[in-house]
């Protein structure tokens, strides 16, 4: 027998249009649960303890500081990142300004150990003294195009 | 002098026929192929190797011929007419395959599922040319692209063409580099064969871990037929994922994947012996095995063109290529052809999680065939 006929006497037709359903929605079903896997873990690590301790913390913001300055995750340990990250707090002090001013801000603003970052900041030449306890912000232009945290 | 011509008429000089002199060329080609093009050497050379043996003549009774009981060549060729040696290459698969690429972009997964459409228009093919239907089964499934799976099912339904379809189905997978470029050009636009993939995210170690266990239960649950295949496969990618069992999944990616691909290339090959291998029925399986890849081929790639109309993030039609099972060769036929047009269009990881997909699909469709055909 050949032709047509074999294949509806085998029952070719409806072999063929199951075995093809049959595959398709087992490997759609996969498909849906593998991407859903990643949901389902986040779920199940986060585990009861975390969800009490998040209830219990004291709900902070703690990159957005109180002067709207935003602050990366990590901070850099480029000293030009740095610069570009505390030139905003100095420009709000004026051209010139007193190092314990920026100090003080940059405290408030809860930027990482600002007295180390200020002295590292001087002695790159970012902040220059004038002799007389100012201090002017000099950051040249090209540190302005620092990719942005 | 008598004795002299009786051992001479014992000799494979004297006991050779056309079919014999007609397989040796073809195992030399399989030798040459292998050896000089590099076209699959690891499974080429083996059953190039084994065509030869098998087609030595010699004086039937001496138990030394594959099908004649108590010869060492038929104790090795167990493995093949069990299925033991198709399962244990899966394990070794298995402890090979990173699914990360298929976990990051499940989406793909859907062309492994489309390529598999090859196997059932094969199907209803082969039953047209007069092939009952345990055979036309056996031959479909050259249209998954994976010897393993098509030397595992044919044993299980028409062990007596064991040989021209595994033939067939290595043959096809050697022959990528010169099957599927014309389709995948023939069936896309200069423009679909641009586009670039998105970046892949970074898949936890978790995920990796996970997966085997979910997709064995899923696909096994679903066709239980495909568990000595699956099995091992999922079983030897957890191996390789859990990280605690190095040993295992090291031996089982090298020594015990390369042991089984030796015999089952041996065997197989040695048992195209001419007077068994040379009939018709061998080339309209060869002829059927063609249209099942070349079909298989274009249906992937019509599905990635269809899923194209719907998603905002268009993927690259080439892809539905590797949706066969053909690891890594059709995987990396899709990156040259993308290469081609693109040099900086890096298409292999995204092609090698369409190809995983697709020696799943075919395991599964190998469980579904058998399933279906078993009890006719």
């Amino acid at each position: 027998m050949y032709g047509l006929q074999a294949i509806a006497a085998h029952n070719g037709w409806a072999m063929a249009l199951a075995g093809a359903l049959i595959v398709f929605s087992g490997l759609v079903i996969l498909s849906f649960v593998i991407s859903q896997l990643h949901k389902i873990l986040m779920f199940f690590e986060k585990k009861p303890g975390d969800v009490q301790q998040d209830m219990e913390k004291p709900k902070v913001a703690p990159f957005e500081n109180k002067a709207g300055f935003l602050l990366p995750k990590t901070f850099p340990q480029n000293i030009n990142e740095i610069a570009r990250l505390y030139k905003p707090l100095a420009e709000t002090l004026g051209e010139t300004f007193y190092l314990s001013e920026l100090y003080e801000m940059s405290r408030k603003n809860d930027f990482p150990h600002p007295h180390i970052t200020l002295t590292a900041l001087r002695e790159s030449k970012i902040l220059v003294s004038d002799g007389n306890g100012v201090f002017t912000w000099n950051l040249p232009a090209e540190h302005d195009d620092i990719e942005n945290v | 002098m008598e004795l002299l011509f009786q051992f001479l008429s014992n000799t494979g000089y004297y006991l050779a026929d056309y079919r014999n002199v007609i397989m040796i060329v073809v195992g030399c080609l399989f030798l040459y192929l292998g050896t000089a093009k590099h076209y699959e050497p690891l499974l080429l050379i083996p059953i190039g190797f084994g065509i030869l043996v098998g087609n030595v003549p010699f004086f039937k009774g001496f138990g030394l011929g594959i099908y004649e009981n108590n010869s060492v060549l038929h104790y090795l060729y167990f493995g093949v007419v069990t299925g033991l040696y198709p399962s244990i290459v899966f394990l070794g698969l298995g402890a090979m395959t990173d699914f990360s690429s298929l976990l990051a972009r499940p989406v793909l997964m859907l062309l492994g599922a489309a390529a598999q459409m090859g196997i059932f228009f094969t199907l209803i093919g082969a039953l047209a040319f007069g092939f009952l239907p345990k055979e036309a089964g056996s031959i479909a499934i050259i249209g998954g692209a994976d010897g393993p799976t098509s030397i595992f099912l044919t044993a299980k339904l028409a062990p007596h063409l064991i040989g021209p379809i595994a033939i067939a189905a290595y043959s096809y997978m050697a022959l990528i580099p010169v099957i599927q470029p014309p389709i995948m050009r023939l069936l896309t636009s200069r423009k679909e064969r641009l586009i670039r993939m998105t970046e892949l995210r970074e898949v936890p170690k978790k995920e990796r871990i996970i997966f085997p266990a979910v997709g064995v239960l899923l696909c096994c649950f679903l066709a239980p037929a495909s568990i000595p295949l699956l099995g091992t496969f999922f079983f030897g990618n957890f191996l390789k994922e859990s990280g605690v069992a190095d040993r295992l999944a090291q031996t089982a990616r090298t020594a015990i994947i390369d042991t089984a691909t030796i015999f089952l290339g041996l065997t197989v090959g040695a048992s195209t012996q001419g007077d068994v291998f040379l009939t018709p029925k061998s080339v309209g399986i060869f002829l059927l095995g063609a249209v099942a890849f070349s079909i298989a081929t274009a249906s992937g790639i019509i599905f990635a063109k269809i899923m194209n109309l719907f998603l905002k993030e268009k993927i690259n039609p080439l892809l539905g290529a590797a949706g066969v099972s053909a690891v890594p060769g059709s995987a990396r036929e899709v990156h040259l052809v993308g290469q081609s047009e693109d040099p900086e269009n890096y298409l292999l990881m995204h092609a090698m999680a369409c190809n995983s997909s697709g020696v799943i699909g075919s395991a599964i469709c190998a469980g579904i065939l058998w399933s279906f055909l078993v009890g006719l």
